[in-house]
């Protein structure tokens, strides 16, 4: 009975360990977001360059990365690089296309912030009251979803994108999904 | 006596913060408060979206205000934050799903530790008359007492 009773008590406190070891590397504050394999929500607002309004849904049929920024965020600042080179790269893919949500900025900032940091080219929507931000359950910037051609999230980057990202993280969903 | 004990009490009345920070307050701002106060200020530590003064929690506020002149109900808006920021955004957490094993763990865990404990105690009325253990000490036998006698005298000198 006894034997039985420490056996029990090992397992439980070896259990309780355990859980704490998994917990060690997770990030607080990389909270998983209820939006994965959820429909995207549809947006349409201001182009940052002026010309036709963004909307997401006349992208349905290619993979979109959406990246939400602002000229006030410092860590777009070093993601920023990678998006220029990203952009350049995935130029002459038919399947791939990239937005940016510019929240909680003047349109003024955000060209300088692009003049200053190289543009990558692709169109920014612009969100002054985080509308669309809120919309997506942002927390701050940078944050990415990727959308698939149906129009639904399938992943969200919290933080700034690695480089390497597209074809760690990227790739491999978009790869997955040709198959079935 | 009388008189300056009903003036007194007729200041205090008079003094009376009633209704003074709703008089003026729309009455769809009492609800757009009631569901900002449940929210949770996404980026700040254990702020509600009603107390904070971040940018993001200005613009919850905002997008809440927007959605009670558009007629929604509360419910309605807090599963609009729900389905968008996940459990986190509730300052109170839910009971529902997962969370139930959270909210009742610790009482299945004070049952067991009861039940247990009762058990436990129950064992130990029940040991004595059960079992005789160790033989009622009995006085040492000849042998032993000259051996008792002969020590404590060695430890005498």
């Amino acid at each position: 009975m006894s034997g039985a009773w420490k056996i029990i008590l090992l397992g439980a406190v070896m259990a309780i360990l355990g859980l704490f070891a998994l917990g060690l590397d997770n990030d607080p504050r990389n909270i998983p977001s209820p939006l994965v394999n959820r429909p995207a929500s549809d947006f349409t607002a201001p182009a940052l360059h002026g010309g036709p309004p963004v909307q997401l849904s006349a992208l349905r049929g290619k993979w979109v990365l959406v990246n939400f920024w602002g000229s006030w965020c410092v860590s777009c600042v070093a993601e920023h690089p990678y998006l220029v080179e990203l952009a350049k790269k995935v130029k002459n893919r038919p399947d791939f296309v990239m937005i940016g949500v510019d929240f909680r900025d003047t349109p003024e900032a955000a060209r300088d912030f692009l003049a200053r940091h190289g543009n990558p080219g692709y169109p920014h929507a612009m969100d002054p009251e985080q509308k669309i931000a809120i919309d997506w359950g942002v927390y701050g910037a940078p944050e990415s979803y990727l959308v698939d051609p149906n129009g639904t999230i399938r992943m969200k980057h919290t933080g700034p994108l690695f480089p390497g990202w597209f074809e760690a993280r990227a790739l491999p969903l978009m790869e997955g999904g040709k198959k079935p | 006596m009388k008189l300056p004990a009903t003036c007194l009490l007729a200041a205090l009345l008079l003094a009376l913060p009633v209704g003074a920070a709703t008089r003026d307050e729309d009455p769809s701002e009492a609800m757009v408060r009631q569901i900002a106060k449940d929210l949770r200020c996404a980026v700040c530590q254990n702020q509600s979206v009603y107390e904070s003064n971040s940018d993001l929690a200005k613009d919850m506020l905002r997008v809440i205000r927007d959605k009670v002149r558009e007629g929604q109900s509360e419910g309605v808006i807090r599963d609009y934050f729900h389905q968008r920021y996940g459990d986190y955004i509730y300052l109170e957490p839910t009971t529902g799903g997962m969370n139930r094993l959270l909210w009742l763990g610790p009482f299945v865990g004070l049952l067991a530790g009861g039940w247990a404990l009762l058990a436990a105690m129950r064992k130990w009325r029940a040991k004595p008359p059960q079992t005789p253990g160790e033989a009622p000490p009995s006085a040492p036998d000849a042998a032993m007492q000259e051996r008792i006698r002969r020590e404590l005298e060695q430890v005498r000198m």
